[in-house]
């Protein structure tokens, strides 16, 4: 209490010399300054604690977390719980089908958002709100409610345990999504960009192509990183149509580890582990996409 | 904009058509040649240890055949099972979970083969006792212990071993007890030692185990038939489930049973066990192996919950042939390969407690220990299931019932109402 009542007492005094003036002024934000980076510091550690437990029981071998538990540090560095895991789901084929998935249905759902929410934000189709809020429905439906009709469709498509049903599925409720966001967004499209392209002579698909999507393609590409990120978490879904051991995603294979009754701890953590390490590094790359397209959406 | 919206759609369409036609020609697989094998152990758990040596076996005795088999996760079939079996993706043979929720309700749906006549012709009833062919036969409303044979169970469990920290019963001069009255002594000095006795998961099946224990204790087979297979109702207020439920509750104030157990996890119970920091824990044969490779630094041994004639435990899960499998002659086969003494022999000496083993080819002590004890437990017919099975949905009331009691939130009675509603509903469900 006393040092605020100090510096907000120099601050009333502009007379003090320049240098000085400022060297006060940042000593005054100080203590705030100090309380939101110990809460940022606390924040931190709260989101990464499980992680770091995570990776220290992945790194232990079962016989030294039985003795110690799950704080004790490892005693020695122990890889062949990440090693065994590996091959016994064969991971590397898991990642490639997540990817597969993941990738497909970020580029079909932006696609498929593009299109519609041209339609209902430009287009401006009749009974559009009815459309949006049907689409809003669409992707508020738990998924537990879509699985048995989607489990008889698939099944008389033939596709029932492949990725092909998977894709689909998703692409439509990413799209669905993805249709109610991009509607808003080109709902307050410039009118006078549409306008001038049409006394040019462009087309509805011209204008779509050479106008909108450019224009919009900041929030087209965090859609899209949105899109694979979720995509690549998704668990109920995959669990139920990918049955073949060939044909899962990373999620459903990091089931294989919990048991009925027992859970190996050790190999479940190195799984959560190598679980975790696509999603860091497509974050890491995907980053600056992120920062750019929240900060355009922001700036208009 | 509607034509580039239907065009897409249409785009859709047409890809999955085209998709669905490729995916449909390479699914077809009738052929005897192949067959497809899903189970959700572990590769170095007893039981997967010994079926991965009948797969071997089954190989060499049928050349030409390939073998598929695939590691499920638990989940996933407990999930899905109905969906895959109805499915063409049905698998050829696959373990399942016994029970009227599990196989019962498959077995009612129609999605299961019958094996009555395999059972008989190849001798598996032979090899199983009564006790363990409860839960591999279902009556026409999928309800366990009568009719015709929808799996066949390939290893057992007993749910109330006592495992117990040798070095710490040398330290207060505990001996091993053989009566509950023993029992109760012993962990009466613990407690006096300031040593709570035992370690407990209330937040998980454990503890409900051991207050199915103390209601064993007061029960005949009689009781148990009518508790887990509807042969006449049940009394929760009668001497068994009284019983169970004013002892828990005792063992909670005197100390025996933490009072923090409410929230521990299975894991974390066997865990604390693990690290020495309790004398005993109560909990099923399933732990067994992992003790045996993970308990490096103390000595310990196991004995049944003493005084009782009953024990929860079952067979394990079963072998089930879906209605849809293609090549249902070898599925038999594998089975059978299963059912072997070799098979038998090495998944008891892997730690499992094998239904066919031969005791005096197991040549580790402890395994030999641990399917003696087994052996005797069915020899007098005195599995006794789990308190969990006889309502869906059940396995939640009993935890709740339990906790209720280690928090002393309500009392005995007040809690076993709580477990005869839910019960005496389902009754009502199924008409009984």
């Amino acid at each position: 209490m006393a040092t605020a009542e100090a510096t907000r007492a120099t601050g009333r005094h502009p007379a003090a010399p320049g240098a000085k003036a400022t060297g006060r002024r940042r000593q005054g934000r100080g203590p705030a300054r100090h309380v939101v980076l110990a809460g940022l510091v606390v924040l931190v550690l709260l989101t990464v604690a499980p992680l770091l437990v995570v990776a220290l029981n992945a790194v232990k071998s079962p016989a030294d977390y039985a003795a110690h538990g799950p704080l004790g540090m490892p005693h020695s560095v122990y890889l062949r719980g990440i090693a065994d895991f590996w091959n016994r789901v064969d991971f590397g084929r898991k990642l490639l089908n997540s990817f597969l998935v993941s990738a497909a249905v970020a580029v079909g759902g932006v696609i498929l958002s593009v299109l519609n929410a041209y339609a209902l934000g430009i287009g401006r189709v009749r009974g559009r709100t009815w459309f949006l809020v049907f689409f809003l429905v669409a992707n508020l439906l738990p998924q537990e409610v879509l699985v048995y009709p989607l489990y008889y469709v698939s099944k008389s498509l033939h596709l029932y345990d492949t990725l092909t049903i998977v894709i689909i599925i998703f692409i439509v409720i990413q799209g669905s999504f993805g249709t109610y966001l991009l509607t808003s967004v080109y709902a307050s499209f410039p009118g006078e960009l549409l306008d001038a392209a049409e006394v040019d002579g462009a087309g509805r698909f011209r204008v779509l192509w050479r106008i909108v999507v450019p224009v919009s393609r900041p929030t087209l590409s965090v859609l899209l990183t949105f899109f694979f990120v979720w995509t690549w978490n998704e668990f109920f879904l995959p669990l139920v149509f990918l049955i073949s051991s060939d044909q899962q995603t990373v999620p459903v294979a990091l089931g294989v580890l919990q048991g009925e009754r027992m859970m190996d701890a050790t190999t479940t953590s190195a799984s959560a582990l190598l679980g975790i390490v696509p999603a860091v590094l497509f974050f890491l790359i995907f980053q600056r996409t992120l920062t750019r397209g929240v900060m355009a959406g922001s700036v208009k | 904009m509607f034509r580039a919206k239907a065009g897409a759609a249409f785009g859709v369409l047409l890809m999955a058509a085209a998709l669905g036609v490729a995916a449909c020609s390479g699914s077809d697989s009738g052929d005897s040649k192949t067959l497809t094998l899903w189970h959700y152990e572990g590769p170095n758990s007893a039981m997967g240890i010994a079926w991965n040596q009948a797969i071997n076996d089954f190989k060499a005795s049928h050349p030409g055949v390939t073998v598929k088999f695939e590691e499920k996760s638990f989940e996933q079939i407990q999930q899905t099972a109905s969906q895959i079996l109805g499915s063409d993706q049905a698998p050829d043979v696959m373990e399942y979970n016994k029970g009227n929720a599990t196989a019962g309700l498959l077995s009612k749906q129609g999605l299961l083969t019958d094996l009555s006549t395999q059972a008989q012709q190849r001798g598996w009833a032979g090899k199983l006792s009564p006790s363990l062919q409860t839960t591999a036969r279902y009556d026409a409303d999928g309800i366990m212990g009568s009719g015709k044979w929808y799996g066949v169970p390939n290893y057992g469990e007993l749910g109330d071993l006592v495992y117990y920290n040798k070095a710490m019963f040398d330290k207060y001069h505990v001996r091993v007890p053989t009566t509950l009255a023993e029992f109760e002594t012993a962990m009466d000095t613990f407690v006096k030692a300031g040593v709570t006795p035992l370690s407990v998961g209330g937040g998980e099946y454990p503890a409900q185990q051991i207050f199915y224990d103390l209601a064993l204790s007061k029960a005949t087979r009689s009781f148990v038939d009518d508790f887990q297979l509807y042969k006449h109702k049940v009394d929760f207020h009668g001497p068994e489930f009284s019983y169970a439920a004013d002892t828990f509750a005792r063992w909670v104030k005197a100390g025996y049973i933490p009072k923090n157990s409410a929230g521990i996890k299975a894991e974390d119970m066997g865990v604390a066990w693990e690290q020495g920091k309790f004398p005993m824990v109560i909990s099923g044969t399933w732990w067994y192996g992992r003790f045996v490779s993970e308990v490096k630094n103390f000595e310990w041994g196991s004995f049944l919950f003493p005084g009782n004639s009953l024990h929860p435990g079952s067979s394990g899960n079963l072998w089930v042939v879906p209605a849809k499998a293609k090549n249902k002659s070898l599925a038999y086969d594998f089975i059978d390969a299963t059912m072997k003494p070799d098979v038998q022999n090495l998944m008891a000496n892997s730690g499992g407690l094998p239904v066919a083993a031969e005791p005096a080819s197991v040549t580790d002590e402890k395994n030999r220990d641990l399917i003696a004890l087994f052996d005797g437990v069915v020899s007098h017919d005195g599995l006794a299931f789990y308190p969990d099975w006889p309502a869906p949905g059940y396995y939640d009331t009993m935890v709740a019932g339990v906790q209720d009691l280690i928090n002393a939130a309500k009392t005995p009675g007040q809690v076993l109402d709580e477990l005869a509603k839910p019960y005496n509903d389902n009754l009502a469900d199924i008409g009984k």
